[in-house]
């Protein structure tokens, strides 16, 4: 084999080795195993050193309430049943606008930090001093589909690469048995805009994000087919294997070939591997019932929080977990009734973050991993209709955290205004907070770019200056 | 092993570069191209310096050579000297680079091609006839066999009657020839017979759809939170396989889909091709409505410059663009062609049009206003008659409908009001003017509500609202031939038709050499051109500009824009029907000067297909909308509407051709998708391979793949005996490689089958290496 092999075209597109080997004769020639590539190093493509070198990403569908949840507002309580006084325009799609509403979570204020937090997360306030509240976050729509696109992308447009496409392009992969982009949904269902969310857009499909279930066989088709016994399949694929190498032999110039013998050794691992992150027998009673997987109410979320933590033990570089599937009320959405739907959500998954927290933090993956918390957007601190419980779509400010490697916790950074409607100091759009997730994992977002159509695509865009959020940085 | 060093090698490039020199092709010139030739290239020289080819890094600028200051001025610490003055300084290993490629004494290639001004690039130049060297029968033999003779080289041996006829096959309709297709081939080896034989058939067209699909960007759903069904999308795809079964001239091809509506000799046919303007995803709650608005513009144009014209024009939508001589004033003296359309919806619910002449239109408008006039006059002598069940008040209600109870009266019992008027009404009258003006067929486009155009402003920075000057349609002032505008009817702006014409002006340098440059790679794996989407100055260069250009006059003024004819040149070449594990991989590695066919894996389509057609269970049946293949219950999981978005399995429908599966865009069939389907949102340039372990679940795991196995182990059953596994073994190779086994493959075959069943041996074949690949 020599080198001259993989000249690349001339065009800007070739400034990474990894652009460079993909675009190599166009793309088209056969040439793969990125992933095989990347997986002989921990964190190739990192622009500088960074602790985190994995994340997982707590997704909040549907939009929690900030005013609930993170962003206390006394004025709000003092205004509470009065008209929105400001000038720009409430709540989302014409749907009817109520009065100003207080809270009906009592905040208190935990850890040394003292981080105000609601009575929704007994277990996330716990780790209060590791949160770091981003509470003057904004972004451009209020529609939950472009909303999800947004957060997990970047655009409102669908055919962008997510978060989690980035970091496994930018970063690769850390085990070639597994796979680099882990989703788990919701069991009442995926969110709006489903594949798209977690889509690899203009990049290879090696990038995106795979569908993980936590129960039964967790990826698709990793099962041996049914009446297949575990002997036949390993005959089948020593046979295959023989055919393969005879076939090889005729043309053994094509290193294509030899990837793709290679290719099925790797998925028969990935059966074993994969298979035995949703194996929880072996783990003890009491880390089950820390993650509340003793509780039906908590033990799905609980569940997909435990296998998160054997995932990242195995080097899955980017975890989507979606709690809230469908519609509405099945998730974070509260228009109807946002007190009683988000005791249901936050009562589905907060002690499993919090058991996820503690059980990072006694492994000691907590210095290597970055925890993000959020939906695609807040929630208006007006309620839906006079005299409702429900709140519209904010898109104007809300909160999200992060935690773990690299963030310096205990601390609320920005501010919405006195009711908690309009993100007004140190505001930040979503795409600067995607710049700091991507800078806590090493990657300089302004210089981790995919040539495509004529231009050095990013996650934060091309057309705006986005900055990291530095005082998120520890 | 040698696996092994494969990695080592890439993983750590310094270890082969520092035994020798910087390459300026691979490493420099791309650094330049991207961080530096902006402002130092063709299109600015700032500081009288060029950065974008060998000799005039050497020259230096205005104040002199620059070799000993590049070095420095990337790494200077004071941002206001350092360069580039935008975006992030040079990384250190990139200066790095510059310096060892400087210490050595900069070299570069003597012969690098080198773009003197934009307007001299060769892309932009008019396609001239020239002659093709002697000494071969076919045009392409000679310009390829001249160029390998000059570098010393020969073409790889004839594929031979097996080799070619599977290739034959999958290139040209996608599936694998069927056992007395083999014979008859391999009894009379006539590959133009059986090259004219394969074109003619409706295979071809459905093959072949899909690689326009791709560069359009294809899918039957809008994406996003409803993402809905577009109706009678479907029809346009079967338009692209009707086009091309027919051998529709290219260049209507073209007008058809941009302004088909628009033609003098409008048609049905005609007005369903514009559906290629209404692919794009849409969201039907957008964000910010004047933004989406432009958004949808900047879609159409964007596909209809890469598609058609190689050109990456919709990077001219806030500036002009940075690399290529296209202003932003071209962007949107092309939106404007596109500006007058609108899209046919009512609120968030998309509607199809019928498709038709004008007159036929406007006469079935007069039907349909006639039976509603039937209905209405029936219906209310039928309440007044009193043969209606419904309640008095309600038929009251009906009759004259005053206060909000009554109007809901109506509106709870129109059903079963009409119920009992389907019944009750004769239906001869309405038969009669049914049978006199029939339907039209429904088609899925955008319209034209005026020929009177509104006005389309150059968005400053791209903003919508920020408006600049006004902008008329136009063409880009760089290729040098101008549109022509003028022609407005009643009805419409004709703008559409006035770019269309230009697009296939046979003056138009681009063009031609696009299309034949997308045949060129679905045949041979690689464009002659490698960008296919983009012939710009930032795309490659051909690797046979002369080639490339007798081809594109060829097509256009001897062929008359036939694809048919084009495929039968192509296919008839020695070069196409070369060996591909032929000679020369040392000398010509990435096989630029095509001393050998390429090896290639299979798109998922004719994978899928083929495993249908060689289990014996591929059902033909061409046309209609979409077909549900099977998913696997876990795919849908992830879906906001898990319950409502798949129909269960009909495993007949389910086995038709995959151009005819469902390519919705929030949840795309698992198969496709890990098997490299396009991107469904932006036109594509071409498929990617990637071998992952993703790939080999499927294949080998899947509900699909394994159904299919057994499909075999039956047919094989019955076609070769039930207890001979050496003839089962021997059909099973030939139905699914076109070959016989040899001696070892048919003995560790039927060692296999006294412990393993002849399904699992079914399911090894359908993953073997040689069947997704083509040879």
């Amino acid at each position: 084999m020599t080198m001259t092999r993989f000249r690349p075209n001339h065009t800007p597109c070739n400034h990474t080795r990894r652009e460079f080997l993909w675009n190599a004769g166009g793309g088209f020639a056969g040439l793969a195993l990125a992933d095989l590539l990347q997986a002989e190093s921990a964190t190739p493509g990192a622009h500088f050193p960074a602790k985190a070198t994995r994340a997982v990403f707590l997704f909040m569908n549907g939009g929690p309430s900030h005013v609930d949840t993170f962003d206390p507002k006394p004025e709000l309580d003092r205004l509470d049943g009065k008209s929105y006084s400001g000038d720009a325009k409430v709540g989302s799609n014409g749907r009817p606008i109520g009065h100003l509403m207080k809270s009906p979570f009592a905040f208190q204020q935990h850890g040394e930090s003292g981080l105000p937090i609601s009575d929704l997360f007994p277990h996330t306030a716990k780790h209060a001093d590791d949160l770091c509240v981003i509470r003057s976050l904004h972004s451009d729509t209020a529609a939950h589909a472009s909303g999800c696109l947004q957060m997990n992308t970047g655009a409102i447009s669908i055919g962008k690469p997510a978060l989690g496409a980035w970091l496994s392009y930018g970063l690769g992969s850390a085990n070639r048995n597994m796979p680099t982009f882990v989703v788990m949904t919701d069991p009442r269902g995926g969110p709006i805009g489903s594949a798209s969310n977690w889509s690899s857009g203009y990049m290879p499909a090696t990038h995106q994000g795979t569908l993980f279930r936590s129960t039964g066989s967790p990826l698709l088709d990793l099962a041996t087919p049914e009446g297949t016994t575990e002997k036949s399949q390993r005959a089948s694929l020593d046979l295959l294997k023989n055919l393969n190498e005879q076939h090889l032999a005729t043309r053994p110039e094509m290193s294509a070939l030899a990837d793709r013998i290679e290719s099925y050794e790797l998925a028969y691992r990935m059966q074993t591997e994969a298979a035995e992150t949703v194996d929880l027998d072996k783990i003890d009673s009491q880390t089950k019932a820390m993650y509340g997987l003793d509780n039906p109410k908590t033990a799905d979320f609980g569940r997909k929080c435990l296998i998160t933590k054997q995932l990242l033990e195995r080097g899955v570089r980017f975890i989507q977990l979606y709690s809230g599937g469908g519609h509405i009320e099945e998730t974070w959405d509260g228009h109807t009734n946002c007190i009683t739907n988000h005791r249901l959500h936050a009562g589905e998954t907060d002690q499993a973050i919090g058991a996820l927290m503690t059980d990072l933090k006694r492994s000691g993956l907590w210095d290597e991993t970055l925890l993000i918390w959020g939906g695609e957007f807040g929630r208006t601190p007006t309620s839906e209709g006079v005299g409702k419980f429900g709140r519209d779509h904010n898109w104007h400010g809300y909160s999200m955290w992060l935690a773990g490697a690299g963030v310096k916790g205990g601390q609320a950074i920005g501010a919405t205004d006195d009711v908690g409607f309009k993100a007004v100091e140190e505001r930040h759009h979503v795409s600067d907070f995607h710049a700091t997730i991507l800078h806590l994992m090493g990657l300089d977002h302004r210089r981790l770019t995919f040539f495509h159509q004529g231009l050095d695509q990013r996650l934060t865009g091309v057309t705006e200056e986005r900055h990291v959020i530095k005082k998120a940085l520890a | 092993m040698r696996f092994l060093v494969f990695i080592a090698l890439i993983i750590l490039p310094q270890s082969w570069l520092s035994a020798g020199e910087i390459d300026y092709e691979t490493e420099i010139k791309p650094l330049l191209k991207k961080r530096c030739v902006s402002c130092h290239g063709p299109l600015k020289q700032k500081a009288g310096l060029r950065l974008d080819a060998g000799k005039w890094i050497h020259a230096g600028g205005n104040d002199g050579p620059v070799l000993d200051e590049i070095v420095s001025r990337v790494s200077e610490q004071d941002e206001d000297e350092r360069m580039p003055p935008e975006g992030p300084p040079l990384s250190a290993g990139e200066i790095e680079e510059l310096k060892s490629w400087i210490a050595a004494g900069a070299k570069f290639p003597d012969h690098e091609t080198v773009t003197e001004s934009p307007d001299a690039h060769w892309s932009f130049q008019t396609i001239k006839s020239r002659p093709f060297p002697p000494g071969f029968e076919n045009p392409i033999d000679a310009f390829v066999g001249k160029e390998l003779g000059e570098n010393g080289l020969d073409f790889s041996p004839k594929a031979g009657p097996g080799v070619l006829l599977r290739r034959l096959y999958l290139d040209v309709i996608g599936l694998p020839p069927t056992i007395a297709e083999q014979d008859a081939f391999l009894q009379n080896p006539n590959a133009e017979a059986l090259i004219d034989d394969l074109l003619d058939r409706p295979g071809y067209g459905e093959r072949w759809a899909r690689h326009w699909l791709d560069a359009v960007r294809y899918a039957d759903t809008n994406g996003y939170e409803r993402d809905a069904i577009k109706p009678f999308v479907w029809r346009y795809r079967d338009w692209v396989i009707d086009s091309l079964n027919a051998d529709k001239p290219y260049d209507r091809f073209v007008i058809e889909q941009l302004a088909g509506d628009e033609l003098m000799d409008r048609s049905s046919e005609s007005v369903i091709g514009t559906g290629f303007l209404r692919l794009g995803h849409w969201d039907d709650e957008p964000a910010d409505p004047p933004t989406d608005r432009y958004d949808q513009l900047d879609d159409i144009l964007n596909t209809t410059s890469q598609a058609m014209l190689g050109l990456t024009l919709a990077c001219a939508r806030c500036h002009d663009h940075k690399f290529e001589p296209l202003l932003q004033r071209d962007y949107y003296a092309m939106a404007a062609v596109f500006n007058p359309l609108e899209r046919p919806r009512n609120g968030r619910t998309e509607l199809a049009v019928p498709a038709g002449t004008r007159a036929e239109v406007s006469a079935l408008q007069e039907r349909d206003a006639k039976i509603a006039k039937l209905k209405s006059d029936f219906e209310r002598e039928f309440l007044e008659s009193g043969d209606s069940k419904l309640e008095k008040n309600v038929v009251a209600a009906f009759l004259k409908p005053k206060t909000k109870t009554q109007k809901e009266f109506v509106e709870k019992h129109r059903e079963q009001l009409d119920k009992e008027l389907a019944k009750a009404m004769p239906g001869d009258k309405i038969d009669a003017l049914i049978a006199a003006r029939p339907d039209l067929p429904m088609a899925y486009v955008w319209e034209e509500k005026s020929s009177d155009p509104p006005v389309t402003h150059l968005l400053i920075r791209g903003r919508p609202g920020n408006h600049g000057e006004k902008v008329d349609p136009a063409a880009p002032v760089i290729l040098k031939v101008p549109a022509n505008f003028s022609g407005s009817d009643k009805y419409t702006t004709r703008r559409r038709l006035g770019l269309a014409n230009w697009i296939v002006d046979p003056e138009n340098p681009l063009t031609a050499r696009v299309i034949v440059n997308r045949v060129w790679m679905h045949h041979f794996g690689n464009g002659l051109v490698r960008t296919p989407n983009d012939f710009g100055l930032m795309g490659e260069a051909p690797t046979h500009p002369e080639l490339l250009d007798w081809l594109a006059h060829w097509f256009v003024h001897e062929a008359d824009w036939s694809l048919k004819k084009l495929h039968r040149l192509i296919l008839t070449s020695r070069t196409w029907q070369q060996l591909s594990s032929g000679r020369n991989p040392d000398t010509d590695p990435d096989n630029r000067l095509l001393s050998r066919q390429n090896s290639r894996r299979l798109e998922v389509e004719a994978i899928r297909d083929s495993v249908l057609a060689v289990s014996g269970k591929l059902n033909r049946k061409m046309h209609g909308p979409h077909t549900y293949p099977s998913i696997p219950p876990q795919a849908l999981e992830g879906h906001s509407d898990p319950e409502k978005i798949w129909k269960p399995l009909d495993e007949n429908e389910a086995s038709r051709r995959t151009i005819y599966a469902f390519v919705k865009r929030s949840l795309m069939l698992p198969m496709l998708e890990v098997l490299d389907i396009c991107d469904t949102t932006q036109p594509s340039p071409g498929r990617r391979t990637t071998t992952v372990p993703t790939q080999a679940l499927t294949l080998f795991n899947s509900e699909f793949v394994t159904r299919q196995s057994g499909h075999l182990a039956t047919r094989l059953r019955a076609e070769a005996g039930e207890a001979d596994a050496a003839q089962q073994i021997r059909l099973a190779f030939r139905l699914a490689v076109c070959r016989e086994p040899t001696g070892e493959e048919s003995k560790v075959m039927q060692e296999f089958l006294k412990e393993e069943s002849l399904e699992e041996l079914c399911r090894v074949m359908l993953n073997l290496n040689e069947f997704v690949y083509v040879h």
